[in-house]
């Protein structure tokens, strides 16, 4: 045997430094699926040491996947009745620090005491992963700063060692004495295919043969928006007379003067981060000066000449965010270009570029993204470059500074198709036939990246073979492009969205993308030629190919149909604006920029400038600015006589526009929260005594904790049920008769938005299409009611099953109920409480980001963390602390009070009274968080619950890492449930062995004597009210924050964190009357999908299998 | 090869002043810029030397030329077309002869001994082909000298085989086209003002001057950088350091670097710190 075990670790290491493909290629199930416990653990071993000595970045990081999936995948399997074990503290703070070596230390070491247990592997699995992505990030920020043109802006240091010098055609003024501009426009770029996402950074630099991608730069126009496709970025850069950097973005419509180096580097404090991000990226202020107090008037005077400043103009021709395109990136290139250009960093000054200063852009527009703290793929700079092209990864060969680290270099090669490659009849057929689109969701795509790296580089089987098929695919679409057959292109991108990209990812689909796709083909059969998923994922920017005989009217049919899917589906998916569809020309000069000496700025530039710049004395004004503004007067008047100068007479309406004040009156929105707020139970006097309590220190997050002298420490064995083994089999019979006599239902809490699920979008979580199960987009509703049916099917009584709603997902819900083909009794009950948000106090931010535990990030991230944080204080104390939040919309402003409340509304709005009497041999709930996946009416659980004679039965499952936020705890002796908000020392954790899954076995009548009512009483409306209360006071009442998504703009969003207070469930444990019991259950059943980011692991892992086998998907 | 003539450019724009400026020697005798630049020229066993200069200001350089007067043939650049012109203006004196050239913005001081010309001499003489002079240079100051990129010559300290000389180069141009095996990170090998060349360089300042219209400007760079891909060039660094004397302060820090390597060096250096203290 020990022989045997040491081959699997070599075999492991052989495939991880293996140079030829069939043995680097083998996957890790290959190897390991099978082996035992001791096995694993032999491998692990071998694995770890050899990764804490390799000396080859990509081997060590390869090392640390593969052992990242033993813990999180195999031995799992394996460590059956070892699911307990202790996470120690100082590992988890270094985890928590991105020290995760010595994390990765800690936890060895207590899994050489203590042995093996699934808690230990969560927490190894976490910091192999965590570490894993730090390594492949690292190396690709050290390749960035040494690709060559880009070193030497991280040697300077200080204004006094600035190289550049602007060109001296910029500082030419003309008769006015008006310094002239230099403009660039670029096009975005548009992806036929990407080879599976093989554009990521890390996998071009590992299997670089493997990395391959077709696109084209195009231009473009919303449709009955604008006349015809244009260049959607436009930039440009001038001299102006203040020293100052004047930093502007007319379609986020916000401008500001730079004065001092710091505010360069301060990402957050403004919408201009982008902006900066370029001006750092080209030089103008090089990286290196990140730290220097200097003034920006002392680089303005190396940079441009003692008293000039220069300004830099960004302009996105609306295009909204989530289109795929790679805005951003391409965006960042052009500023990058057109900076570039203006310090003579590149050959062109004018015109095209070459493709050398391309290649310098691109590499520079990648630093852009590492220093914004953004990502981005290796072909989203495509719009720099012209026409359709295949985008490859390169080999590295010695000189490289990749070289001798990994196989691939960071920057790909481009090879731009000519005529006699694609012709022009081919590229204009293709704008004949695709209609390119935005379906107006805007979702995070950075999850999907980290998942298909994880499989590419773990080598999964049947990912793996996906990509090949993948690559394939790019080979034949660039056939059917040689060859001009739009219709070969149409099939072949939609054979690669149906088939191997949901292989890799089955979440680069969704609902909406999918009844898109149906709509098309049953409206135009054979003249819809396919569907081509632009990007990372589907439901932003998309393609829908058709006959061009019916393109037209494809275009408009499909913008209508987008709308009305949009409407139908807008309360349980995440869109951020109204689908768009655009116009869209190939554009055959990539990135160009011209000088002029009279060219205006950007479209919208001045409607943007001149409102401020009147509201100033004219001896405020630089002499260039008094004449600019003359100039503007003058043209606008001229407009009126000459009907040629059209763009100067709509640039006087617009800016009469946005000069004179409109009438005041009230908004909409506000009258909309008020009725809204009443209609939902609002209480306005325990409003105001919460702000009053808020502002007065007496509630607040630190309020939260318990007093400092309470007792933590983990239950003992007698305090808990363990129904994870076979001794509750023999039980099951008295489960069975209960369900079968109907003395128990299902109540699914429903009230939530999903504000992990979508970073606070919002949508009604039950009825988001979260995952695809036999073949279907499923609810998680839908998959409730499933659990139910099958219920219902061994049972020979369909149990009834309650839907508890909140004010945001009682009409969706009830809506899906009343049409859903449940066949037992489905009720909904709806929510009869809300508070208001109201802005956090300065207290409870500082309290939540110095004083609880959080994941420090990437090191640019957390700059701009930390710069985002400080201009929310600003924005809290500017708003006012504690006063109420309704600077959004209305259903965002409001915020539901907290599970607790769940059982009292049930008593209050009678649905339960109405039940008991129509079902009098009901007697026990089985509660449940609506993303508790595995909850079923299982019959040994229930009969352990009706055998204990128990008030209330909590599940609780094993803690793996992930699972914070409290548990199971005796406290001061007593055993019950606690909060994670709650806990006096944020380390006790810690100790707690099991963790809340929330799902609850409730006996109605000894629930209702709790509350001092009986059945009877429940028909006496005030009565149950005022139990409800005294009870109510009992639990403590907790502040949380919650971040909530605002939307602005053409689909921007920006994240504010709001105070608002809720009661918890699990604190009915800690009331002395109440008879509770715990009982262990197994992971599966009790795991709550909170994040997308944990799909693909529940996915992979068996859970989603095993929950399927639960499910009766008899419905349509 | 043999080298017996020099040319000395000084007839750019805002420069005309400068080589007229007074500059203690390091023997303590107040002359001029020109006056030590000759001085340069001379110890290289050079006697026979053109200076390049603005219409109407030969009788000024004479004057500050001293005891070299003698020594010297005057070409005017009449319209101002920039360094590659004024080069160009002195071809009838060169002879299709290889030639020593100078700027006449820059001082030298030498660390061995030896005058910088006579070292640059020394190895055009013994490689027999067109060697510039360079020196080492942060890439914070490029924005004011040409810098050439190549590859150091095998065995041979401070010799390097010239394959691209661009004038002014961006650091991030320099990092792309101009790194030399062997120079500290940052560093670039630009130009010292001091060349010889060959009578080559004639042609291409003609082929260049002929394809540009008569008012357009354009430097010497950019025909060394056609004289790198048409014959043998090579870059030596000296045993010296040049100071450019057009720059602010230049002159000042000229007349400091000349001072402390001469007789006065105890006086100066007591004067600085005394200042110091003051100060």
């Amino acid at each position: 045997m020990p022989t045997e075990r040491r081959d699997v670790g070599k075999r492991l290491i052989e495939i991880i430094v293996a140079e030829n493909s069939p043995v680097r290629d083998i996957s890790l199930d290959q190897v390991c699926n099978g082996l035992e416990r001791a096995e694993l653990m032999a491998a692990c071993e071998s694995l770890e040491s050899f990764r804490l000595n390799a000396g080859n970045p990509y081997q060590r990081v390869r090392a640390l996947f593969l052992l990242y999936a033993i813990h999180r995948f195999h031995l799992p399997v394996q460590l059956v009745g070892r699911e307990c074990g202790e996470i120690p503290v100082v590992g988890y703070e270094n985890l928590l620090s991105r020290r995760f070596s010595e994390a990765i230390r800690d936890f060895l070491a207590v899994q050489k005491l203590q042995g093996p247990s699934i808690t230990l592997s969560s927490a190894l699995a976490t910091a192999y992963h965590r570490l894993a992505f730090q390594t492949l990030a690292d190396q690709v920020r050290s390749s960035v700063r040494y690709v060559k043109g880009n070193q030497w802006m991280f040697r300077t240091g200080h204004p006094a060692d600035l190289p550049l010098r602007l060109r001296p055609e910029l500082l030419r003024t003309d008769a006015q004495g008006m310094y002239p501009v230099l403009k660039e426009r670029t096009s975005v770029r548009m992806d036929f295919s990407h080879s599976g996402w093989s554009d990521i950074f890390f996998l071009g630099m590992d299997y670089p043969e493997g990395a391959r991608v077709i696109n084209a730069s195009i231009d473009l126009a919303v449709r009955g928006q604008h006349s015809r496709p244009q260049p959607p970025i436009e930039c440009a850069v001038r001299v102006i007379d203040e020293p100052v950097l004047r930093l502007v973005s007319v379609d986020l419509s916000v401008s500001t003067d730079v004065t001092s180096v710091p505010e360069v580097f301060d990402f957050a404090r403004d919408y201009l981060g982008l902006v900066k991000a370029a001006v750092i990226a080209a030089g103008l202020v090089p990286p290196g000066m990140e730290g220097c107090d200097a003034s920006i008037e002392d680089v303005l005077t190396k940079l441009v000449g003692p008293d000039l400043g220069l300004e830099v103009v960004s302009r996105v021709n609306d295009i909204p965010k989530g289109s795929r395109l790679a805005v951003s990136t391409n965006l960042l290139g052009s500023l990058i270009a057109v900076c570039m250009r203006a310090t003579g960093q590149v050959s062109s000054f004018t015109g095209t570029l070459t493709e050398d200063d391309r290649r310098i852009v691109a590499a520079r527009a990648i630093l852009g993204e590492w220093i914004g703290g953004s990502g981005g793929g290796w072909q989203d700079s495509g719009g720099i470059w012209p026409g359709i092209k295949l985008i490859s990864g390169a080999v590295a060969t010695e000189g490289d500074p990749e070289f001798g680290v990994s196989r691939g270099r960071l920057l790909p090669t481009h090879h731009v198709f000519e005529a006699d490659e694609i012709s022009h009849r081919t590229r204009e057929q293709l704008q004949n036939s695709l209609v390119l689109v935005h379906g107006g969701m805007a979702q995070n795509v950075g999850p999907i990246l980290e998942m298909v790296t994880e499989k590419y580089l773990l080598r999964c089987e049947d990912e793996w073979q996906a990509r090949r098929e993948a690559m394939s695919i790019l080979e034949e679409i660039q056939d059917a492009l040689r060859s001009g057959d739009l219709q070969a292109v149409g099939k072949l991108t939609q054979r690669n969205f149906s088939g191997p990209l949901q292989r890799i990812i089955p979440w680069c689909s969704n609902h909406y993308t999918e009844t898109l796709i149906n709509k098309c083909r049953s409206q135009y059969q054979d003249r819809f030629w396919g569907f081509w998923m632009l990007g990372g994922m589907a439901g932003g920017g998309m393609g829908f190919i058709f006959d061009p005989a019916c393109k037209a009217e494809a275009s408009n049919w499909l913008g209508q149909e987008m709308l009305r899917t949009k409407r139908e589906m807008e309360s349980c998916l995440p869109f951020a604006m109204d689908p768009v569809v655009y116009d869209f020309e190939i554009n055959a000069l990539g990135t160009a920029a011209e000088f002029s000496t009279t060219a205006a700025m950007p479209d919208g530039y001045y409607e943007l400038m001149l409102p401020g710049l009147l509201k100033l004395s004219s001896q405020e004004l630089s002499t260039c600015r008094r004449r600019e503004l003359e100039q503007v007067g003058q043209a606008c008047r001229d407009a009126r006589n000459s009907p040629q100068q059209n763009a100067f007479a709509e640039l006087s309406h617009r800016l009469m526009d946005r000069i004179l004040p409109r009438g005041a009156q009230q908004s909409s929105d506000s009258r909309a929260l008020e009725v809204l707020l009443r209609a939902h139970g609002f209480d306005p006097v325990a409003h105001e005594q919460l702000r009053e309590e808020l502002r007065g220190g007496r509630l607040g997050l630190s309020q939260n904790r318990l007093p400092a002298t309470t007792s933590v420490a983990d239950v003992l064995p007698e305090d808990i049920v363990d129904a994870r083994g076979s001794q509750s089999r023999s039980l099951a019979a008295a489960g069975e008769n209960a369900i079968r006599a109907g003395e128990v239902a299902v109540l699914t809490l429903a009230a939530g938005v999903g504000s992990r699920w979508t970073q606070g979008a919002g949508v009604v979580k039950a009825l988001h299409p979260f995952c695809k199960m036999s073949g279907k987009h499923r609810t998680f509703l839908q998959l409730h009611l499933a659990k139910s049916r099958m219920t219902g099917e061994s049972y020979g009584r369909f149990p009834t099953h309650i839907v508890a709603t909140g004010y945001m997902t009682e009409g969706p819900i009830s809506q899906y109920i009343e049409s859903a083909a449940y066949p037992g009794k489905a009720l909904v009950s709806n929510g009869r409480n809300v508070g208001l948000r109201m802005i956090p106090t300065r207290r409870d931010l500082l309290f939540a980001w110095e004083e609880m535990q959080q994941q420090t990030l990437d090191e640019q991230q957390e700059k701009m963390r930390l710069s985002a944080r400080a201009a929310l204080l600003k924005w809290a104390q500017s708003q006012g602390e504690a006063s109420d939040y309704v600077d959004n919309l209305p259903m965002q402003c409001m915020h539901p009070v907290g599970h607790w409340f769940e059982i009292p509304n049930l008593m209050l709005n009678g649905v339960l009274a109405q039940l008991l009497q129509d079902q009098p041999e009901l007697k026990h709930l089985m509660l449940h968080n609506v993303d508790t996946l595995g909850a079923s009416l299982d019959p040994e659980v229930l009969a352990i619950h009706l055998t204990s004679g128990a008030c209330l039965s909590f599940e609780v499952i094993s803690r793996r890492l992930e699972d914070r936020g409290g548990g199971l705890a005796r406290i001061d002796g007593r055993p019950r449930l606690v909060e994670g908000l709650a806990m006096p020392n944020e380390q006790d954790e810690f100790k707690l062995s099991y963790y809340n899954s929330m799902t609850t076995w409730i006996d109605i009548d000894r629930l209702l004597n709790v509350f001092g009512l009986t059945r009877d009483l429940l028909q006496q409306g005030q009565l149950v009210q005022e139990a409800v209360r005294r009870i109510g006071r009992r639990l403590p009442t907790y502040i949380t924050l919650k971040e909530v998504k605002k939307r602005w703009g053409n689909g921007q969003e920006d994240v504010f964190p709001v105070s608002q207070f809720e009661k918890l469930w699990g604190d009915m444990s800690a009331l002395s009357e109440v008879d509770c019991q715990f009982i262990v259950v197994p992971t599966v059943r009790g795991q709550q999908l909170k994040e997308q980011s944990q799909l693909d692991g529940w996915l992979r892992d068996g859970s989603a299998r095993q929950i399927d086998q639960l499910c009766s998907w008899s419905e349509p | 090869m043999k080298v017996s003539k020099a040319i000395i450019t000084a007839a750019g724009q805002g420069q005309a002043q400068l080589p007229l400026q007074s500059v203690v020697d390091r023997s303590g005798n107040v002359r001029t810029a020109v006056d030590l630049l000759i001085d340069e020229v001379v110890a290289a066993g050079i006697e026979e030397i053109a200076l390049v200069i603005r219409p109407g200001t030969a009788e000024q350089y004479l004057a500050a030329a001293g005891s070299h007067a003698s020594k010297l043939r005057f070409f005017e650049q009449d319209h101002p077309r920039g360094y590659g012109d004024a080069l160009l203006r002195a071809r009838p004196f060169a002879d299709k002869e290889p030639f020593l050239h100078l700027v006449s913005d820059h001082l030298y001081v030498s660390r061995s001994g030896v005058a910088c010309a006579k070292q640059l001499v020394d190895v055009a003489i013994r490689e027999n082909c067109s060697v510039s002079a360079v020196q080492p240079t942060r890439e914070n100051l490029l924005a004011y000298f040409g810098a050439v990129g190549g590859s150091p010559v095998p065995r041979q300290s401070g010799l390097f085989e010239i394959a691209r000389v661009v004038e002014k180069p961006t650091p991030t141009e320099a990092e792309q086209k101009l790194v030399v095996a062997g120079q500290r990170m940052g560093h670039y090998l630009c130009l010292f003002g001091m060349h010889v060349l060959a009578p080559t360089i004639f042609g291409l300042l003609d082929s260049r001057s002929a394809s540009l219209a008569t008012d357009e400007s354009f430097n010497l760079s950019d025909c060394l950088d056609q004289l790198a891909r048409a014959e043998r060039y090579l870059a030596t660094e000296l045993e010296g350091v040049r100071y450019d004397i057009g720059e602010k302060y230049g002159l000042l820090i000229a007349q400091l670097a000349i001072a402390l390597s001469g007789e006065d060096r105890n006086r100066i250096l007591s004067e600085l710190v005394e200042l110091l203290a003051k100060n």
